[in-house]
């Protein structure tokens, strides 16, 4: 066995150890230790990518040498690889671009708190990207949803902590619902580890044994994932979670944590009940149907909303649920679709959260449309950076969104009668982006003395915040990279998803 | 070779983002606009223009240096005339470059791949070679005039930016080689072209900047998802002359396929002025300043033509939808337009929103035209599209001059201008003539082919329908241009002395303005009212108004002339466009 085989295992292990690290240093040491541990876990990341890319497959390791079925497995393959890799840089640049507002929004008795959450947060996704075995699964989701529960409520304002508490109270709700699915899934397999329960899984719809259970597993486990993933109609926490928390942590929520449990989904798909079993299950239709909802809903509330931070979360709403239509197709090349948004969508939302932070700033600090006329004059590097991620939500060539939804827009054709209604929704949530994004826009780009606004807001050039500015700039680089080179990508995803059952 | 193709799109862009960047003193760009460029506003341009932004003190030095040897760094008459000197520079060199890449023969090149099977790629044929010259040649035209009218509306720096840039787009746009390429420049000219409608900034022009964008978007995605279906049924994207479809594989799926077909055609038709989303023109046209509106009458709404004719000519292929229904929808809603429009025009006061009505019917001819799906109409169209661009230009230019020169912008305030102004005057009367189709004008040579080719053409009904509505059209269309000319040259004699019309014309802006249902006519009867009771003292309203400066009227000049003269000699392009229409049909 290579060296390099260890690195994902040792990712883990150093993300989870690097939290209470944390909370026993310095603010300042403490901030450090978490650069540096996101960077060594992007950099074995990457590594263990190239790896796989060069064998060309998957690889089981085994915790401890236990063997299966009683060991606990990880299992490597170009997409986990290329997850964890595109998961710790977008969160490396999160944290680097909400550095200062963690600074000024909240207590220094609690900013170590905050690498500790952290810390445990990126060591729980790559557990859910790596981990062969559903309970193990199951563990890090929970340390998942605590730890997201903890950056929401470390800026300890009221909406804040009842935003906490609207999350922790759904977010507990959704892993009930998928403990309980594990457990009829092991009552009806008796394995844990996730390529044992396929076997015994395609026994069991071979001979149509148990097949109402086995459908009640599948639904409860999407649904509790459905719901942490805040897909149309259990989305009601989001826009309190992602509009009232520190910028960071809103920027990580909506780009990681969320993106996490959709893994989590396709792994369950793939790799757990096997692909066939869910097509014939019809849970996808359901999921179909509430995607293609989610996203005319989510762009509708996000064009009434009046607060940039809450629209920004609602049109988060409207992506999952492209994500979902993507699962929902049924196909191999759907999925691969919705992978691609989870690229598409995690760089740009976190994009557009740390921009639209650049442009209140600059505007009395206050998340109110009508603050922000002419922010894009007075921060300069923020409103390019929101027109870019604006233009890359709305679909425009040369951006992520276009391919997007050029791939799901494809996968649909192959599908039968599915492919009018995706397409309607796609042109309609697209139009409906428009609206809200371009409205945006226009109204970061028009003059303030217009609307009669005091103009003694703050000015901020790019050689003022240095750092803000070169995140910004990585961050539209990367949208660049997806919407002009998307080809490699897709490739590896492909590649990937073909390694990964 | 092919990718010196790429030098005429990128080299205006990149001057046009180099006019825009921010520079030392324009950090105070969000400070310095002038509403209507009255005199209050120049002033306060110049004091913003002349402080230097105090931050950032090191970095300023080669900002500065740059943008003085740009002509960017403030509104003062060196800076000014520098900045025209590099809009006409680059302009023209693009200009020659694109002229000399369309007619260097058939070259094609794939820049990179977008995705597997979608490149980004330029190919020249005929009908990229027809829209690149007449694209050039009146935005270079436009230019020049539109170095004498912005001094009148301010901020050159950020209109001449965007001019370049859509120039550089439209290019693009011209040589685009495949489906996607189109969509993507058709995206990018949207949002390019915007800033210059919501130039001045003020609250009607923000919202007419916003309905141009929501309907061009909302057209574009209607295209869009046609591409996407397009893309499953086609052999290739790439646009071929007859059409790529596999006829074999849409065998089962003609009714979805002819949908996404009449979708594009509604979306496409956006930018076209094609009802039932033509509403965007007659708001975005009497807000833009008057060079921002002759182009986007001239030329972009022909934008929209190119992408019907690219998609129904060279991808989808004629035969495909000749006698379906949506041949028959598409004939209706372009001759429902050409009647409306028309119609519209001949009853609406304030002068540019006639002409923005005016465009709508006009640019329907061009798609009756394409629409009968017949070669002899399709010559007809395609001759449309050249004069048109020319005429409209002249006559959006003319409508510039007077409110450049008196602020008039109603049609009744127009009484007697030609004797103020009659070299202005009489290129309109040759335009109007040229629309109307009075023989020798150019119009008058699209609009009898078009005539005969519906007349040709095997499409039962319309054969006769669509002659006649043209002809109606073209009635009223002398009804709401003519109109002006007799006014202007021969105004009626004033009743009582002329102190009662004035009362009465303010009393209707009055209402006009109590109504506020249509915020450009508020603007429009407010700016009447204005100069109504400025004018009040005098005896003649038209005082003080003189002929307008060279700078504006030779380019306008040589577009009158040319068009005459390209209906006095038509050949060269009659054989031109004829050779495009027996490639496809």
């Amino acid at each position: 066995m290579e060296f390099v085989q260890n690195f994902p295992f040792i990712t883990i292990i150093l993300a989870l150890f690097s939290g209470p690290l944390c909370s026993i240093l310095k603010r300042r040491a403490a901030k450090w230790v978490n650069t540096v541990m996101i960077c060594l876990v992007l950099g074995m990341s990457v590594a263990t990518l190239l790896f796989t890319l060069q064998t060309g497959e998957a690889y089981v390791y085994q915790m401890g040498h236990f063997s299966a079925p009683w060991g606990n497995e990880i299992r490597v393959g170009v997409l986990e690889a290329f997850m964890a890799v595109f998961f710790s840089v977008i969160m490396l640049l999160c944290m680097l671009g909400g550095r200062r507002e963690l600074a000024e929004e909240v207590e220094e008795t609690k900013q170590n708190l905050y690498y500790v959450m952290v810390g445990l947060l990126l060591s729980s996704l790559l557990a859910l990207i790596y981990t062969n075995d559903l309970f193990t699964a199951y563990v890090f989701v929970e340390i998942n949803t605590i730890s997201a529960c903890g950056l929401i409520m470390i800026r300890q304002n009221g909406r804040a902590v009842e935003a906490a508490t609207r999350y922790m109270i759904m977010s507990l709700l959704g892993s009930g619902l998928f403990l309980m699915g594990i457990c009829y899934l092991y009552d009806l397999t008796g394995h844990l580890l996730m390529s044992n329960i396929k076997e015994q899984v395609a026994l069991l719809a071979a001979s149509g044994e148990y097949h109402i259970p086995l459908l009640i597993s599948i639904t409860l486990m999407s649904v509790g994932l459905a719901i942490k993933s805040a897909l149309f109609p259990f989305h009601s926490w989001v826009p309190d979670a992602y509009g009232y928390s520190t910028l960071s942590s809103a920027a990580i929520l909506s780009s990681l944590v969320s993106k996490g449990y959709i893994f989590l989904v396709v792994k369950i798909f793939y790799r757990v009940i096997g692909f066939d079993v869910i097509r014939e299950s019809k849970v996808i239709n359901v999921l179909f149907v509430f995607g293609v909802l989610g996203m005319i809903f989510g762009s509708i509330n996000a064009i009434r909303e009046n607060n940039i931070r809450r629209m920004i979360a609602w049109s988060s709403v409207a992506q999952i649920g492209y994500i979902y239509m993507g699962f929902g197709l049924g196909t191999t090349a759907g999925i691969t679709a919705s992978l691609f948004h989870i690229l598409s969508h995690a760089s740009t939302k976190s994009l557009l959260f740390v921009s639209a932070s650049g442009l209140t700033d600059v505007s009395h600090d206050d998340t109110d449309f009508f603050e922000l006329t002419g922010a894009g004059y007075r921060n300069r590097i923020a409103g390019v950076a929101f027109t870019v991620g604006s233009l890359s939500m709305v679909g425009i060539p040369l951006f992520s969104g276009f391919i997007s939804k050029v791939l799901f827009a494809s996968a649909a054709y192959d599908t039968s009668g599915k492919v009018i209604p995706a397409m309607i929704a796609l042109a309609l949530s697209t139009l409906l982006n428009a609206i809200y994004f371009m409205k945006t826009v226009i109204r970061i780009y028009t003059p303030p003395y217009r609307a009669n606004l005091t103009t003694d807001t703050r000015v901020i050039a790019m050689s003022e915040q240095p750092q803000t500015a070169v995140v910004l700039m990585l961050f539209i680089a990367l949208n660049l990279i997806l919407g002009l080179g998307s080809q490699p990508i897709v490739n590896m995803l492909t590649q990937g998803l073909g390694m990964f059952g | 070779m092919g990718i010196w193709i790429l030098l005429p799109i990128f080299l205006p862009v990149i001057v046009g983002i180099l006019l825009l960047l921010p520079t030392g003193a324009g950090a105070a760009a969000g400070k310095d606009q002038s509403p209507q460029g009255d005199l209050e506003g120049q002033n306060s341009q110049g004091d913003s223009g002349s402080q230097a932004h105090p931050s950032n003190g090191v970095q300023e030095s080669w900002r500065i240096r740059f943008a003085r040897m740009t002509g960017t760094f403030d509104e003062s008459p060196e800076s000014l005339s520098r900045l025209h000197t590099l809009t006409a520079a680059a302009l023209i060199v693009s200009a020659l470059l694109a002229l000399a890449a369309a007619w260097s023969g058939d070259v094609s090149f794939t820049w990179f791949e977008l995705m597997e099977g979608i490149p980004v790629y330029f190919q020249i044929d005929d009908v990229g070679r027809l829209f690149v010259t007449v694209i050039s040649l009146v935005w270079v035209l436009v230019c020049f005039y539109s170095f004498v009218y912005m001094e009148h509306e301010g901020k050159e720096r950020r209109f001449f930016g965007f001019y370049l840039i859509v120039y550089g787009v439209l290019v693009a746009l011209s040589f685009s080689g495949n489906l996607v390429t189109m969509y993507l420049c058709y995206e990018l000219m949207t949002l390019t072209s915007m800033p210059m409608v919501l130039h001045s900034g003020s609250r009607e022009s923000i919202m007419a900047a916003l309905k141009y964008l929501f309907y061009s978007m909302c057209g574009a995605y209607l295209g869009l998802f046609a591409i996407f279906f397009l893309y499953q049924y086609c052999d290739s994207i790439t646009f071929t002359a007859g059409g790529t479809l596999n006829l074999a594989l849409a065998e089962g799926h003609t009714g979805i396929l002819l949908a996404a077909i009449m979708a594009s055609l509604i979306g496409f038709g956006a930018k076209a002025g094609m009802f039932p989303l033509h509403a965007w023109l007659p708001t975005a046209h009497p807000v833009a300043p008057a060079p921002a509106s002759a182009v986007l009458s001239g030329i972009i709404a022909k934008a929209g033509v190119l992408a019907i004719i690219r998609v129904v000519f060279y991808i989808v292929g004629a035969d495909f939808i000749r006698g379906t229904w949506v041949q028959t929808a598409w004939m209706t809603l372009a001759l429902l337009t050409v009647f409306m429009g028309s119609m519209l025009a001949f009853r609406e006061k304030v002068f540019k929103k006639r002409l923005a009505y005016s465009t709508v019917s006009q640019v329907s001819y061009i798609l009756f035209g394409l629409s009968t799906l017949a070669p002899t109409a399709m010559e007809g169209a395609l001759l449309h599209v050249v004069f048109h661009a020319i005429i409209k230009s002249v006559l959006f230019l003319t409508a510039g001059i007077f409110i450049f020169r008196g602020n008039l912008s109603r049609v009744d305030q127009l009484e007697g201008i030609g004797k103020k102004m009659p070299k202005t005057l009489w290129c309109f009367t040759f335009a109007s003539l040229a629309l109307v189709g009075i023989p020798p004008m150019s119009g008058f040579i699209s609009k009898w082919y078009l005539a005969q080719g519906a007349l040709e053409a095997n499409i039962g009904v319309f054969g006769w329908v669509g002659p006649a509505v043209l002809l109606v059209s073209a009635l009223l269309t002398a009804g709401y241009l003519l109109s002006v000319v007799t006014n202007g040259f021969f105004p009626k004699k004033k009743e009582t002395g002329g102190h009662l019309t004035v009362h009465a014309a303010a009393a209707e802006a009055g209402n006009a303005d109590s109504r506020e249902t249509d915020a450009a006519d508020a603007v429009a009867a407010r700016n009447a009212g204005q100069a109504i009771t400025a004018d009040a003292q005098e005896t003649d309203p038209l005082d003080g108004i003189t002929e307008a400066p060279a700078g504006m009227l030779i380019p306008l000049a040589i577009l009158s002339a040319l068009t005459v003269l390209l209906g006095i000699f038509p050949n060269p392009l009659i054989q031109f466009v004829s050779k495009i229409a027996a490639a496809v049909l």
